[in-house]
């Protein structure tokens, strides 16, 4: 496992905001441009108070902001929290990639004829 | 009424028997000063409420949020046959101009079908049916909170007009 002193105290918060298609939808929809709440909750006004609770999770989590002009509310992504969520999942991918660069080594280690070795032993080194 | 049959993958169903009369399920729907009095669900209000009862007539509320954000919404009416029929639609307003399609969001598209039937014991069969055009707005409807919504204010209209 990656080596951690300590798990950053906002990581719980923003993945369970994350955890849900409706945020998940808005994070979408945010990462193209601000959006005031009229516009991410239009025209289900009824539906617009259980929504706001929405906003309520994603705002204290960090992953928007919203700030007040005259009576409406715009939202727009805070790219920082997401930056940590990001970070740290990246750390599993390093470790893995670590893991296989062993399995990698043990495996030609021993299997000096060589049997497999067309099978593309590197083929997890290639990046996203 | 003529007889509407809703789709399972794009339209949302609030079905209800309650013991308030068509003609008085009709007058909340209709009156503004009723409306506003439980249109929203508390602690949200609704504010102002202008209505035009007529096919192709506006509407338009306003919601505040307890922080006292406003959210207008606005559409017109197609169907206004009084005590058992109220269809209205947020892609047009006033006389039935089409709508805008807003930035990002135009897929959220809706017509709304409120459908009142007398019990035969003085209370009503309500129906609100809210149609989309596609099922991914039905599903962000129901995921923003449709069932709830429309639940807890149809609560307020039994508890107001009782």
């Amino acid at each position: 496992m990656p080596k951690r002193s300590q798990v950053d105290p906002a990581l719980p918060g923003i993945f369970h905001a994350l955890a849900d298609p409706t945020r998940l939808a808005v994070v979408e929809r945010l990462s193209v441009a601000p959006a005031s709440a009229s516009e991410l909750a239009k025209p289900f006004a009824m539906a617009l108070p259980s929504f706001m609770q929405h906003m309520g999770v994603l705002e204290r989590a960090g992953i928007v902001t919203s700030h007040k002009s005259g009576r409406t509310r715009t939202y727009q992504l805070a790219p920082g929290s997401l930056q940590l969520a990001a970070a740290w999942l990246s750390e599993f991918r390093n470790h893995w990639e670590r893991a296989l660069d062993q399995l990698d080594q043990l495996l030609i280690t021993t299997n000096p004829a060589g049997v497999g070795a067309d099978d593309e032993p590197t083929q997890h080194k290639e990046q996203p | 009424m003529s007889h509407f049959t809703p789709d399972p993958a794009l339209d949302l169903v609030l079905e209800r028997t309650i013991a308030v009369s068509p003609e008085r399920v009709w007058a909340a729907w209709t009156e503004p000063e009723l409306l506003k009095q439980w249109f929203t669900p508390a602690p949200w209000k609704t504010t102002a409420v202008d209505l035009d009862l007529r096919p192709g007539g506006r509407y338009v509320t306003t919601m505040e949020s307890p922080e006292g954000d406003q959210y207008p919404n606005a559409g017109c009416y197609l169907q206004v046959e009084p005590n058992r029929l109220l269809v209205f639609t947020s892609v047009m307003t006033e006389d039935f101009r089409p709508v805008a399609p807003a930035n990002g969001a135009g897929d959220l598209a809706f017509t709304a079908r409120v459908e009142i039937e007398p019990t035969g014991d003085g209370g009503t069969r309500y129906r609100a049916i809210a149609m989309h055009a596609q099922e991914d707005a039905c599903k962000q409807h129901a995921d923003m909170g449709f069932a709830e919504g429309w639940g807890a204010a149809l609560d307020q209209l039994v508890a107001l007009m009782s």
